[in-house]
């Protein structure tokens, strides 16, 4: 693209070099603080001169942080898989179907995460009092699933799109009812989607920490994100090495799933914007 | 398309609508109505009160910084990622050996938890000797323990800087697209007739990607008006609101001094704001 000229090579490489720097230097510095002694910390030592994983056998061995994790756990597979299905149900009526207000509903779905989350838990812990849902994951799950509409069925409808008509016509002379229709025909060939929906779900889940935090007030029934900021807030400037090492367990799931999915998931990412 | 039974089709769209009724519509217009009244958290009796809240929030210096903060942290952490994004993309689409996996390795900072994200900057940044502190007073600057986090002038750095880390795969990943979509028989030509580098920049380059530039843009300062996380635990707001955003502000009015009136004309105030960006962009998207 651009001239591999002296200038460009000059300002590419400065910038290179300042933002690799800036982007991979603080992992591994999150990493080497975990894997050494704390009496090290503070030291800018590499950690094969006291390498211990004690910190992460603090973290791991931790009763309160394995009930967080246990939790988190559970509610974002619980949450990809519901937001999964309500997605492609939508993402599928939106490209099969043609019917009154359907421009208008899918406008509508698409717009859900501009408004600021924060105004409308105001309403949103009010609500589930009322209905005693609060403390309850169905409250939080039910929001996961809110925010992760407009780019799950965006990016289900684009490959339903993909799928010919005649698919379904065949199938319905073939005496096929729709849930069979959906599940056994259009489902498997629109996988890829399927799982990148699900896993961008996830990782919403995962990584929430406004709704977790206000909507679950219960301790034994926090998740990991706000479970941690709760338990190491108090104690900043304290222990940084056991901090780092739960910074570390509480990315590893997402990171695991990236890696594994990676393609996947960056079409999952940009196709809520550029789609369509 | 010729599918007759359309019933099919609400039923299916049917629970999608009904969670967004439930968990946005709904809480979004009862919050506005919220914002015109005096209820408190703890109570279900209120009275209308008209525009009081508004008059009370815009005379309120409280209200006033955490709006000033909020475009300032916009600003910056949107301007910040998306300049390095672009030359990181650049730098990678180079293609050199392992640039794809260098490409990879980026986007782990954006899908890590922005409470684990906190912790590290926190870290980077500590008074006793974090690394940027041991780094300045190795290099004979300062003593190796300026208090970042807790000094009003450079609170906000931090918090801007963490989240530029967290952002940058981000735009990364947007503007590499846009980079791929540009065509080389035009770059070819230009080069033909003489273009430099700049010249290919400035008349190919950024044109072809201006469309993906601008829903960037668009994308990244919605996020970024809605940003909670980062502020919230690396500084909850302080030293002394030096850091409160609008979506801190609501937070603490609402869950921690109980008034929901005022959270609410904030959240209103801060959803018109909101509103703006959305129309842009969905205006750009319709046009596209």
């Amino acid at each position: 693209m651009f001239e591999k000229s002296r200038g460009f090579k000059v300002f590419i490489t400065i910038f290179a070099i300042v933002i690799g720097i800036f982007i991979f230097f603080p992992l591994f510095w999150m990493i080497n603080t975990a894997l050494k002694s704390p009496s090290k910390t503070y030291t800018v030592d590499l950690f094969f001169s006291s390498f211990t994983i004690d910190n992460f056998k603090n973290v791991l061995f931790d009763r309160q942080i394995l009930t967080y994790l246990r939790n988190s756990l559970f509610v974002s597979f619980t949450s990809s898989f519901l937001s999964t299905i309500v997605s492609m149900f939508a993402g599928f009526s939106f490209s099969k179907f043609r019917y009154r207000g359907r421009a208008s509903l899918m406008s509508l779905i698409m717009m859900a995460q501009a408004f600021p989350q924060a105004i409308l838990l105001l309403t949103l812990y009010t609500m589930m009092q009322k209905l005693r849902l609060d403390g309850s994951y169905i409250s939080l799950m039910l929001s996961y699933i809110a925010f992760v509409l407009p780019v799950g069925t965006w990016t289900l409808k684009a490959y339903f799109d993909q799928l010919p008509d005649s698919l379904i016509e065949s199938a319905k002379v073939d005496g096929a009812g729709w849930f069979r229709i959906i599940f056994q025909i259009m489902f498997p060939l629109a996988v890829p989607g399927v799982i990148s929906t699900a896993i961008y779900s996830f990782v919403w889940s995962w990584n929430d920490l406004l709704y977790s935090l206000t909507l679950i007030t219960e301790d034994a029934k926090r998740t990991l994100a706000p479970g941690l900021v709760m338990k190491y807030m108090g104690e900043f400037n304290n222990n940084w090495a056991e901090m780092m090492a739960a910074s570390i367990v509480v990315s590893i799931p997402v990171t695991i799933i990236f890696i594994l999915l990676q393609k996947y998931f960056i079409s999952g990412l940009t196709a809520g914007a550029v789609k369509e | 398309m010729k599918l007759t039974d359309k019933y099919v089709g609400y039923i299916l769209v049917l629970p999608a609508i009904a969670i967004f009724c439930a968990i946005i519509l709904y809480p979004f217009i009862n919050s506005i109505f919220l914002s015109f009244t005096n209820k408190s958290f703890v109570s279900n009796e209120f009275s209308f009160v008209g525009l009081q809240n508004y008059k009370k929030i815009f005379l309120s210096p409280t209200f006033l910084q955490a709006l000033k903060n909020t475009l300032i942290f916009v600003f910056f952490a949107t301007a910040l990622p998306f300049v390095g994004g672009l030359i990181w993309a650049i730098f990678l689409d180079l293609k050199f050996r392992g640039a794809g996996f260098l490409r990879g390795a980026t986007l782990v900072n954006w899908i890590i938890p922005g409470a684990s994200i906190s912790f590290l900057w926190a870290f980077i940044f500590d008074t006793n000797r974090g690394i940027v502190n041991e780094f300045l007073k190795n290099i004979g600057i300062g003593s190796g323990t300026y208090n970042w986090l807790g000094s009003a002038e450079t609170a906000m750095i931090v918090v801007i800087l963490a989240r530029t880390w967290q952002m940058l795969p981000w735009y990364m990943a947007f503007l590499t697209g846009g980079l791929q979509s540009i065509s080389f028989d035009q770059i070819e030509a230009a080069r033909m007739d003489g273009a430099s580098n700049w010249t290919v920049l400035r008349k190919i380059v950024i044109p072809g990607m201006k469309p993906i530039m601008v829903i960037t843009l668009v994308l990244g300062i919605i996020g970024n008006l809605q940003h909670f996380d980062i502020p919230q635990v690396l500084t909850a707001g302080g030293p002394a609101g030096a850091t409160t955003m609008l979506s801190t502000l609501v937070y603490r009015e609402a869950f921690s001094s109980y008034r929901m009136g005022s959270a609410a004309t904030i959240g209103t105030i801060w959803a018109i704001l909101l509103g703006i960006f959305s129309f842009l962009y969905s205006k750009k998207v319709a046009r596209d």
